[in-house]
């Protein structure tokens, strides 16, 4: 039984960051502190838009145009999900050329969205006078400083030119609606796909020159973490590139002791294959990154039937413990801070066999048992640091794919067949969105939708506490986190940013911006 | 040097992503070539928490000047007047803006949300949600008809989801070298260079529209008017004068345009259109009367060359 209990007193300190921002979207944190250490700490979710209130009665189309518009960063990532919950509901059969230009898309989207988190978002906190005294200080500055920063400005360049070839086959990003149940809707000139693999090699140009100082190929022949450092003994290419001053001074900077979350990992699969023709079937869908939820005892099938949203915390109400999103209902119920029933957040709390789960692309690289990151998981452990290190590579080993489904195209063959609308009928859309697990369930009644509920990566990461008291994973890898600086806790940015949160894309919705007075109990 | 400050309501980052596509200038040169001191961004600048706050209150008690308010994302006003449902920086949103909006030059309001309301606005408006001068068509909004910037102007709307980068970057661009007074806002007050003409101006599907000969999915060819719900003919933008990501637009990728820089976007039942009587569109081409239409359209058939009616190019899907 939670007993509340005062937020200050004597020993303690209550820090208070607000908001916090940079996480695409903007966040408070409030963490208790004792002896410089996070005992307890809340992060709250208070934007809220009702989207899935919205979207009841509507057609079953309307989330195409909708749900990319939840998250401005992974629009297309919605996209892709939302039309995957109608494919799932419809039983569509998907011609491979669609899946193929569907997975160059959201490739793009995705890498130049961990290359936007690196440098934009994370390597900035770098650059912070508190590192001053490291031999490196300088060098970070120089290259990661915003605006100002050489590989800032760089790769400020390079993500917009990727997105260029979203709007090549879709029409425009962030937000268009290409995808439909079915397929695409264009259908691509020779010289739309030539053009999209110039922008490719333009992309991994900059990844070659500045962020590895080595062919992406040579990257990837690093399985472990001795190949990494002798990776980085092998040249000073290696060791001066980006990557190279991330993976040397990261730990030093005390990255790899901070931030260890649940160690718990969830990933519903990424990037349909494009021979599996009915990616809406959940038993016969395939991915190229594997699906899988990870735990202590190790790697077990993901099904979206173990996820239940708790509400026990969440400024929701409507029912006891958790449900299933298809059984779900999201009714706001917004209670003053401190209120008697504990609720602080508009983020619900997705549980996956009951528990919390980290998502992003340590957990699918873990879920996918990707040799490199698999061994920093086992050596380091999940950290600020591991977290960074396997978005990075992520990136890199998605280049080389992004080329094969280019090239694979048929340019004779058909981008879209036209499915059996179904009026009544449940689906749900498994994907992933850079920052991690993304799931769309969809009710339809009578040809129009009767129940729309989405779970974001953020949801999963940032959610509150749960009916038993259980933390969400941010919240959990806050606790013993020292800071040194309580005018400046630039310890609890490091680890909420790791996780690359996407503050506006929780739904029901965390754009959350502030944490309300902690109660400790058991 | 010009202060801005830039703010997000009820918002996906939509605006701001696009923002980052801009060029000729691109952000970094807008910032550093016009002499704009990026105040503060809730997704660009490196303060947090009472780092954030200390410029933000700097603002409204007027220790510093205030050039440019750019707000991004609708206004909660919900539960029960509070605006709790979008709390920011320890205060409600609405609060800051009421405060900002008194001291600000110019606002400038960017994407469909702040504008008008946009996604969160739409019924039943579970959050009490509205654009920063506008309820969808209606004007007042939240800061109210009579509103108007130290500079004397209404808010400027960029509207759209997302607004286009050069629409943002061209009308902050406007303001910075000085030709702000040449400003001519419509009646949604929105820049009339950009938006006096309409979607359609420049669809490369414009032929298949003129000759009445529908496009499907996953086809180059074929007009999305007829039976996708194109709202590109009602819309204003200049999405096909511009073009996205200097490379194409929603309508040349075969996606129907929603209408998303028009008040009452979204008006849903999307990628579909609405027929009345004799399987006309209930919503013709703007001003188009609808006994001319008909007439026009059975002309149009009549008169449609052939090759409009094969693939455009022999063997490809």
């Amino acid at each position: 039984m939670a007993v509340a209990e005062p937020l200050v007193h004597p020993g303690r300190t209550v820090v208070d960051v607000s908001p916090l921002n940079r996480v695409e979207g903007d966040l408070e944190i409030k963490a208790i502190i004792e002896d410089g250490k996070v005992v307890a700490a809340r992060a709250q979710a208070v934007m809220f838009r009702g989207i899935e209130i919205i979207l009841k009665g509507k057609s079953p189309m309307d989330p195409l145009v909708i749900t990319p518009r939840i998250c401005g960063i992974c629009g297309q990532s919605h996209l892709r999900t939302a039309v995957h919950a109608l494919e799932s509901a419809w039983d569509a059969e998907v011609p491979p050329n669609a899946t193929l230009v569907r997975n160059i898309c959201l490739g793009a989207e995705n890498t130049q969205s961990h290359a936007t988190w690196f440098y934009a978002l994370f390597a900035i906190d770098l650059t912070t006078p508190r590192y001053a005294g490291h031999p490196a200080y300088a060098e970070l500055v120089r290259r990661f400083a915003p605006i100002t920063g050489t590989s800032y400005r760089g790769a400020v360049e390079v993500r917009k030119r990727m997105l260029e070839m979203v709007a090549i086959f879709g029409g425009q990003w962030p937000h268009s609606s290409y995808m439909v149940p079915g397929g695409i809707t264009g259908n691509p000139y020779l010289t739309d796909i030539t053009k999209a693999i110039a922008i490719l090699d333009d992309f991994r140009r900059f990844v070659e020159e500045v962020a590895l100082g080595c062919s992406v190929e040579r990257w990837l022949e690093n399985k472990s973490l001795a190949d990494v450092q002798a990776w980085l003994a092998e040249s000073s290419k290696h060791a001066d590139s980006d990557l190279g001053l991330f993976l040397r001074y990261g730990p030093e900077l005390g990255l790899a002791s901070i931030g260890k979350g649940p160690g718990r990992f969830l990933a519903p699969g990424l990037y349909d294959e494009p021979d599996s023709r009915f990616p809406g079937r959940p038993n016969e869908r395939r991915t190229w990154f594997k699906a899988g939820f990870h735990d202590e005892t190790g790697l077990h099938p993901f099904d979206h039937l173990k996820i239940r949203e708790d509400i026990a915390r969440s400024w929701f109400e409507g029912y006891e413990g958790g449900r299933h999103p298809w059984e779900g209902v999201t009714v706001p119920a917004y209670s003053p801070e401190n209120h008697e029933d504990g609720k602080y957040s508009f983020a619900k709390a997705p549980r996956y066999d009951g528990r919390s789960a980290e998502v992003g692309a340590l957990s699918r690289m873990i879920c996918n048992q990707d040799p490199l990151v698999l061994d920093l998981a086992a050596k380091l452990g999940p950290n600020v640091f591991t977290r960074g290190a396997a978005r990075l590579h992520e990136m890199v080993l998605t280049l080389p794919k992004m080329r094969e489904w280019l090239n694979a195209i048929n340019l004779k063959e058909p981008f879209y067949k036209k499915p059996v609308e179904k009026k009544d009928a449940q689906g749900v859309g498994l994907n992933e969105a850079a920052r991690g697990s993304l799931i769309h369930w969809v009710v339809l009644k009578n040809g129009k939708i009767d129940n729309y509920q989405v779970i974001t990566p953020t949801a999963w990461n940032v959610c509150p506490r749960d009916s038993l008291g259980n933390p969400g994973p941010i919240e959990e890898a806050l606790e013993g986190t020292p800071v040194a600086d309580l005018n400046n806790p630039l310890e609890l940015g490091h680890v909420v940013r790791s996780y690359d949160a996407c503050l506006v894309c929780t739904v029901h919705a965390v754009s959350g911006k502030r944490v309300v007075p902690y109660r400790v109990g058991i | 040097m010009a202060e801005l400050l830039w703010l997000q309501g009820q918002c996906c980052s939509g605006n701001t992503m696009s923002l980052l596509d801009a060029e000729q200038p691109n952000v970094l040169e807008l910032l550093e070539e016009y002499r704009v001191n990026l105040a503060w961004h809730p997704s660009l600048s490196l303060e947090s928490g009472n780092q954030a706050r200390d410029i933000l209150d700097g603002f409204v008690s007027k220790e510093r000047t205030l050039d440019v308010l750019v707000v991004e994302g609708a206004v909660a006003t919900g539960p029960g007047g509070t605006g709790h449902y979008n709390v920011f920086c320890g205060r409600p949103f609405k609060d800051w803006l009421s405060d900002l909006s008194r001291v600000a030059a110019f606002v400038v309001a960017v994407g469909e949300c702040a504008c008008f309301g946009g996604i969160p606005a739409a019924e039943p408006n579970p959050t009490g949600a509205t654009g920063v001068q506008f309820h969808k068509g209606t004007r007042g909004g939240y800061l109210g008809v009579d509103y108007r910037s130290q500079a004397g102007l209404p808010v400027v709307n960029i509207p759209g989801c997302p607004a286009h980068p050069d629409w943002m970057t061209q009308t902050l661009m406007s303001i910075l070298v000085g030709r702000a007074g040449d400003i001519v806002l419509d009646e949604y007050q929105r820049p009339a260079d950009l938006f006096a003409g309409l979607t359609h101006d420049g669809c490369t599907r414009n032929e298949y529209f003129e000759f009445k000969v529908d496009g499907a999915f996953g086809e180059k060819e074929g007009c999305l008017f007829g039976e996708f719900g194109c709202q590109g003919p009602l819309t204003h933008s200049s999405c096909n004068r511009l073009l996205w990501n200097r490379q194409s637009s929603k309508t040349r990728a075969g996606v129907p345009c929603f209408g998303c820089t028009e008040p009452d976007f979204p008006t849903f039942d999307f990628y579909h259109t609405k027929k009345g009587l004799g399987g006309i569109p209930t919503e013709l081409p703007l001003g188009v009367p609808r006994a001319r239409y008909v007439a026009m359209a059975g002309a149009a058939m009549a008169a449609c060359p052939p090759r409009l009616r094969k693939k455009l190019i022999e063997g490809r899907s």
